[in-house]
This record gives structure tokens, sequence and C-alpha cells, in this order.
């Protein structure tokens, strides 16, 4: 197992690698704004330009500039500073991890116990009313954009411009480390937000699975054996169908820790997602690297941990 | 005040240039030698005691400086000196700035370099020959210092060297995360010396406390009424409309304009929330004359005669976001009734009709080689903003153009994008830019007309000539217009440079735009029209 860990670790890095120089690369091929004709204001003389350009190293080569960027990183764990602010990427990036973390996470917990409880109950009894009312409604779920569901439940719910004011609205988002009262309570608008799709989709998953796993042989013969049948389901039913559920949360977790955009931006939470989306805009070329090698870097790793977990969850799995 | 687009572009007062630098941080936390209530259209004196007096044919100016002005902590014991405006325009030519406009209207004093240096320079125009007088001797008489519009800008608010030299070394400045104030705010706990991130976060926030080394007896500009303001950035266009609408004590920030069902709700439900007045800039279509058949007058005529301009309007929100155009000056700018007001010079018929005339374009295009009265050579590249409304206006644009046969070759693509990398850039050849648009620095036409059409302001990169017109008659008549230092004489130069330039449709000008101000029940909003009619928020106040 431990081998396994390091050879996975090594490929991670071999990953961040390729990644950061295609991103580099796309960068250069494709239509960007150019930084220091954006820093140079409105009426830039073209020696201001140069020398801009200059100072921010765009005048080298796309390979020097893409090996002194490595190094730097490499050397020091610094990801340059942002074209557009001068401010340091690692410090804007780790200042607006913990948003996207506490997004992440929570929504996460939601739309697992949703999506796991709703998708068990509705394949132990199948084709029952609440198994229709249910899948019914994970369809409208899963059909909803993120964006749209996201202002409707402001429009209905926020403190400030809501119907029914319930929740603090947009922009209401405050560090845990600062209030966690007011941290919980802005957060539950957008963690349901961003875990209605998702449990949609988990729900329908485990449904099909479990459904496929009920009607296995070994399942018989537990029944046979005289096992009640809770245990049935959760012991050896639910074990066997929730793999493809840990593969896609994974995955999933991942993928948002790298910045769930859409939330992001509509309730106004300063992370990892409305900072990529910003920098993508402006051409700011250290801060999309530094976004995309830390949505890389969570993919990759939660890869890893997935494959880790499942020689745990299913026996007939072993890393050698 | 809620922001959407990301809120100020530095904290240095050197580089501010762009309208929300000023709103958010110039009127609000440093003072300048001039500068403007929300009733002035002409630079009073703020640090200055008085207008600049004028010897040498207008070549040289003498300022005197108020005393008693303290800056903020830590520097709260020392006073304002002339010498600390000289640090502060000579700065303004260092690299590590990245000032946009001292070379355009600082680059006749005496001494100015001709490019950005290294260090900051010592500009031998430019003399504090004690702490209360502040020279400055230009090579040629400059109308923008006289009147003195220039000397309104950031780049005379006071620096002292001896604290901000330290930082103004290096490739780039820090000197703005250091700074020191001379208005009634101060960026909250920037008086340790550092700006710490609970007052500014790059795009997040920006917080406006008062500053205690102000005295409201010794500035004549500005009654600040708020004790403290807070800018909240990266909010969605749609919530933050409504939060402002329905909520407390806020204000639009940088908006461009609320979304168009807002604004029509807002203005049929919630009137006496919204402030529209002209924003003393533009929107244009730009015709690259260098590419064929955009050289030809004629073709060019065409095209301003078969676009819908009422069309283009209603893209964006219709009556309310800005008056019909007829020539480049906008409403309230000098010049602009000379250049024929709102209803333009009428020798222009192909600026008639608002909705566009299709047979008058048919019969410009015969004149420009079409017998048909259609276009039939090949498509001609048009690069578009992304962004709504802006790609809608593009959209509509590609569907008018085709009304005389003119095909496309369309292209949207990010703002920044649009500008830096195609239409601010010669070599990109695009021949038609849908989304442009300019806004005066302050007012005096040559803000508007130089940067858009004068020659020897074609450059490689950050183009702002996009339609390349480079006309030596023209160019002359700018220089001579620069140099004249009687308001109603510019004033009329200017016109006439604007007439010239209409008639040659080197840009098709479609709207005169208005500042939409939005703010909850309970706040009294105050426009400030020298800059753009965005937010005074020294002027502003509760209820």
């Amino acid at each position: 197992m431990v081998k396994y860990i390091i050879r996975r670790l090594l490929w991670v890095i071999v990953l961040l690698f390729l990644v950061s120089l295609m991103t580099f690369v796309v960068f250069y091929l494709l239509p960007s704004a150019d930084p220091a004709v954006l820093r140079a204001g409105r009426q830039p003389s073209p020696a201001l330009v140069a020398q801009i350009r200059h100072n921010l190293g765009l005048d080298k080569p796309w390979y020097t500039q893409y090996y002194r960027y490595m190094k730097s990183l490499v050397l020091h764990f610094n990801f340059g500073y942002s074209y557009q602010s001068n401010e340091s990427v690692r410090t804007e990036i780790f200042s607006r991890l913990p948003a996207t973390i506490s997004l992440t996470v929570g929504a996460a917990v939601i739309w697992l116990v949703l999506g796991i409880g709703v998708g068990t109950i509705s394949a132990v009894r199948r084709r029952s009313k609440f198994d229709r009312a249910a899948m019914g409604t994970a369809l409208v779920a899963i059909s909803a954009p993120v964006y749209w569901l996201g202002l409707l439940s402001l429009f209905l719910f926020a403190s400030d411009i809501g119907k029914f004011p319930l929740f603090p609205g947009a922009g209401s988002y405050v560090p845990l480390t600062q209030n966690p009262e007011k941290w919980f309570t802005s957060l539950i608008m957008p963690w349901f937000v961003l875990a209605a799709s998702f449990a949609a989709i988990y729900a329908r998953l485990l449904r099909a699975n479990l459904i496929e796993t009920m009607s296995e042989d070994y399942i018989r013969t537990a029944r046979a054996k005289g096992l009640p049948e809770r245990r049935v389901i959760l012991h050896h039913g639910i074990r066997a169908a929730i793999t493809p559920i840990v593969t896609a949360a994974g995955l999933d977790v991942g993928v948002l820790l790298g910045g769930a955009i859409l939330t992001e931006t509509v309730f106004n939470i300063p992370g990892i997602g409305r900072l990529a989306y910003d920098s993508i805009l402006a051409g700011d070329l250290p801060m999309i690297q530094g976004t995309v090698l830390i949505g890389a870097f969570f993919i990759v790793m939660a890869n890893l941990v997935v494959d880790i977990l499942y020689a745990f969850i299913d026996p007939r799995v072993r890393y050698s | 005040m809620l922001e959407v687009a990301g809120g100020v572009d530095s904290l240095d007062p050197g580089y501010w240039y762009y309208q929300t630098d000023y709103t958010d941080l110039y009127q609000t936390t440093q003072r300048a030698l001039y500068g403007f209530t929300p009733t002035d259209t002409s630079p009073q004196p703020d640090l200055a005691t008085g207008l600049p007096k004028l010897s040498d044919g207008g070549k040289t100016l003498t300022i005197h400086i108020r005393s008693g002005v303290h800056y903020s902590a830590p520097l709260a014991s020392r006073t304002v000196a002339a010498a600390d405006i000289k640090y502060a325009m000579e700065r303004c030519f260092s690299a590590s700035v990245g000032n946009g406009y001292a070379f355009t209207y600082y680059g006749n004093i005496v001494g100015a370099p001709s490019k950005p240096t290294p260090s900051v320079p010592n500009v031998s125009g430019i003399q504090a020959p004690n702490p209360s007088t502040l020279v400055i001797k230009t090579t040629v008489p400059v109308g923008v210092l006289t009147v003195p519009n220039a000397l309104a800008l950031p780049c005379t608010v006071p620096i002292p060297q001896s604290y901000a030299a330290q930082y103004d070394k290096g490739a780039q400045s820090t000197y703005g995360m250091h700074q020191v104030f001379t208005g009634p705010y101060m960026i909250q706990g920037a008086g340790s010396g550092t700006v710490p991130s609970s007052g500014y976060q790059t795009g997040k926030l920006l917080v406006l406390v008062r500053n205690p080394s102000w005295v409201r007896s010794t500035d004549p500009i500005r009654p600040a009424h708020f004790d403290k303001i807070t800018f909240k950035g990266g909010n969605d266009i749609t919530v933050a409309s409504e939060q402002i609408l329905s909520g407390q004590s806020m204000m639009s920030g940088d908006f461009a304009a609320p979304p168009n069902a807002i604004l029509k709700q807002g203005l049929t439900t919630d009137k006496s929330q919204f402030q529209i007045a002209p924003s003393g800039g533009n929107r244009y279509i730009g015709l690259n004359t260098t590419i064929k058949p955009l050289n030809n007058v004629n073709f060019r005529r065409a095209i301003a005669a078969v676009i819908d301009r009422n069309a283009l309007r209603l893209t964006r929100g219709g009556p309310a976001i800005g008056t019909i155009a007829t020539h480049f000056i906008p409403p309230e700018m000098p010049g602009f009734q000379q250049a024929g007001g709102d209803a333009g010079n009428p020798a222009n018929d192909f600026y008639a009709n608002p909705n566009g005339n299709i047979a008058l374009a048919e019969s410009y295009m015969k004149k420009a080689g079409y017998p048909s009265g259609k276009y039939t050579g090949p498509p001609l590249l048009t690069v578009a903003d992304s962004s709504v409304p802006a790609s809608n206006t593009a959209e509509a644009v590609q569907s008018q153009l085709g009304e005389i046969g003119i095909k496309l070759t369309f292209r949207e693509v990010p703002h920044a994008t649009m500008y830096t990398k195609y239409c601010e850039v010669p070599k990109a050849m695009v021949a038609i830019c849908p989304s442009l648009g300019w806004g005066k620095d302050f007012f005096d036409s040559q803000s508007m007309i130089t940067p858009v059409f004068y020659g020897p302001n074609i450059v490689p990169s950050g183009n702002t000539n996009n339609a390349q017109v480079n006309n030596p008659t023209l160019n002359k008549e700018m220089q001579a217009a620069a140099q004249l230092t009687n308001p109603a004489a510019r004033a009329t130069a200017w016109a006439h440079l604007d007439t010239q330039i209409t008639s040659q449709a080197y840009v098709i000008t479609w709207l005169w735009d208005n500042e939409v101000g939005f703010h909850s029940k309970n706040v009294v909003g105050v426009q400030w029209p020298f800059n753009g009619n965005d937010w005074d928020l020294t002027a502003s106040s509760l209820k």
C-alpha cells in the first residue's frame, strides 16, 4: 500500500507539471488580454508599455518565463505576483481557500446525506409514492442550473431581498474564525444550492446500483441465512452499491475545491472559483496559473484518496 | 457601496485614472491642487489658494499652496508643502508608478522626460522655491494646465518624498499600500503605515473611516457627511441591484448600468431611488480607415446612414441610458453646442435619421463604387465585447450592416482582450470595432478628441486612435487648439474639430451615455459631474 501511495504521489507531481505547462502554452496560444497594456492605463506610451512588459518579464520567450515561474514555485513555493493587483498569488489563494473549503465541505455533507438517504429508500421502496416523488424532484434538481437556482433562492429566502426572508443573502459570508454563527447561517443557502444537483445525481445513481445489487446471488444467500433485512441492505447491499458514489464524490469534491465558480459568484463568496473567473477575464496569468494548479492538485489528491478508500470499502480491492 | 466590477485598480494616487478610482478613493481620501464640487464645471482651488497666476505668455504658472493641511498618521505632524506636489507630479513620469496621462498633459513641462524613467526624475520645470509656492514652467502655453483642468488630476495629490521614496524604488511602487491621506477619509487601519487586510482586499473590500487629520475648515470642496464608507466587491449585478433598492444605506458602485429589467421596473416604481445624468462619455463604432473599403469616406458614411442608433440604444436599456448622438463631443462639455448640440450638423445627412436610412446608405454605397448600393467585397473582420449588453449591441450592428450587404467575420471576445489584443492593436488589422466608447478626463473637449483622433497617438499597442486617423490638417489644428488658454476659444476650436471629424465618419458615434446611479431609500445620492456623474461620496448623505 505504501509503495502504491508513493508511486501515485510521484504521478501527482508529473501531472501538476504537465497541467502548469499546458496552462502556460494555452495562455500564449489563445487570444487573451495583454497584461502590460492593461496595466499601462488608458493612453499609454509605447515606452511605458515596453517598460511594464519588461518589469513583468513578458518580453522574454514563453519557455524562459515558464522556467522562471517553475523555479520560483519549486524552490520557494512562490506562485508569483498578480499582473492586475501586484499581490502575491499564494497569499491571495490561501486567503480565499477557507471560503471555498467551507462551501464545498458543507455542500458535500448535504448531498451525501440526502443522496445516499433518498437513493437507498427509493431503491428499497421501488415504485412507491416516495420513490416517484423523489426521483421526479431529482430530475428537476439536475435540470436546474446552479446560477438560476441560486438567484431563485435569494429572491425567495434572502433576508435582504427575499419574499420570505429566512437566511442571510449574497455577500453575507464571514470566515469561520471571525464569527462561527454568521459563517454557518451565511452558508446555508449556498450549501443547499450547490448540493441540490449533486444530491439528485447521487440519489439516482445509488438507487440504480442498489436495485441491481439487491438482486445479486449473495444478497439472496444473506437473506436465506436469516439475516434481518436492515442488515442485508446496510451491510451487504449499500456497501457494494456505494463504490461508484465514492468515486464520484471524490472527484466532485476535488473539482469544487478548485472553485465553485457559479455558486461563489451568485452568493458573492470570495473563494477560489470567483478568483479564477476574474483572473481569466483580466488575463492575469500568474493568478490563473495558481488557481489552475490548486484545482488540479485537489482533483488528483481526491482521486488518490478515493482509490485508497476502495481498499477499505470494497473487499475485492487490494493494492500491491 | 456595492461594486460589481471589483472596485479600484490600484491604491496609488499616481495610478488613478478611471471613474471608480476617483469615486472610491480620490475624492474621498485625498486632496489635489484643484478639485470639483458637484456643482462645478471648472476646477476650484483645493490645496491651492487660487487659480494659477500666469506669466511669460502663459508658459509660467505660479500656484500658492494652502497652509495647515496635515497628512494622516503616521505623518500626522507634517503639513502639505509645495515640494510634496512637485514630487507627486514627478513620480507620475516613473515607470514604477505606471501613470497613464502624465505624458499627455504634463509632457510640455520644461525638463519632462519623453518616456517613462526607471526612477523618479527631477523635472526642472516644476519648482518649489518655498513650502507654499509651486512654479510650473512649460515650453509652450498648455491650455489644460492654465485653465487648470489637468492640475485637478490625482498626479497633484501631495506625496512627501522623504516618506514615499523608499516605496517608489524597484520595478513596482508600493506607495499605495503605505500612503498617507489628506482627504476627509482614510483606509481603515492605514494609520499604522501599511494598509491592512481589514481595510482593503483587492476586488473584495475597501473600508474608509474618518481621517482625524482632516479639518473641514481647510477644505472648500468636501462636506463629508458619512462616518464610514464600505465598498463590497464581486457582487452579482442583479442581486446587488435588488439589495440596493430594497435595502438600507446602500449605493450603486462600479455598475455600467443595472440590468434592463431592474432599470425599467425602477424607473416606474422606484423613481426617487434613481439618478440619471449625462456621463460626459459616448459610445461609438470604430472604423479602421487604413483598411479597404473603410478608407473611402462614402463607404463610412453609408455605414453611418444604415446604423439604427435607436435600436442600438434599446440593446442597452433605452432612453434612460443616454441620448442618441449626432456628433462626438457629448452634452455638457465645452464645444457641444458649437458642434451642433443635440441635433448635430445638418450637413451630415447620414446622422439625420436616428432609426437609420437604408436608401441614403445605398446612395452613399453607390458613390463609394458599389453600383447596386450593396457591398460585394470580402467579409470585414469585426471584434466585439462578448459581455452583455455590449454583445447585444454588436450583434445588432452586424445585422444592420447586412442591410447594405456588408458581411462580417464576427468575433466576440472578453472586454479586456478586445481592447488589448484587437481594437487597440493596429497590427491585428481589425476593420470594425462596434463596442468602443470614450469618456472625458475633465471639462475640456481636448480630452475627448485628441486621444481618439490625433495621428501621432497611433501606437503599436494600447492605441486609442482605433480608426487610425492621421490627417495632417486635423493634427495641426489639434496642436493649435491645445495651446489656447482662453476657455471660450478652446471650446470653439475643439467644436470645429468635432464637426470635421464627424463629417468624415471616422467613427459612428451612436450614444451620449448617461450615468445611471441608484441607491437605497434612506440615501441622498449626489452625483459628481466632473467624474461622469458617478457619486460624490463626500457630498452624499443619509436621510
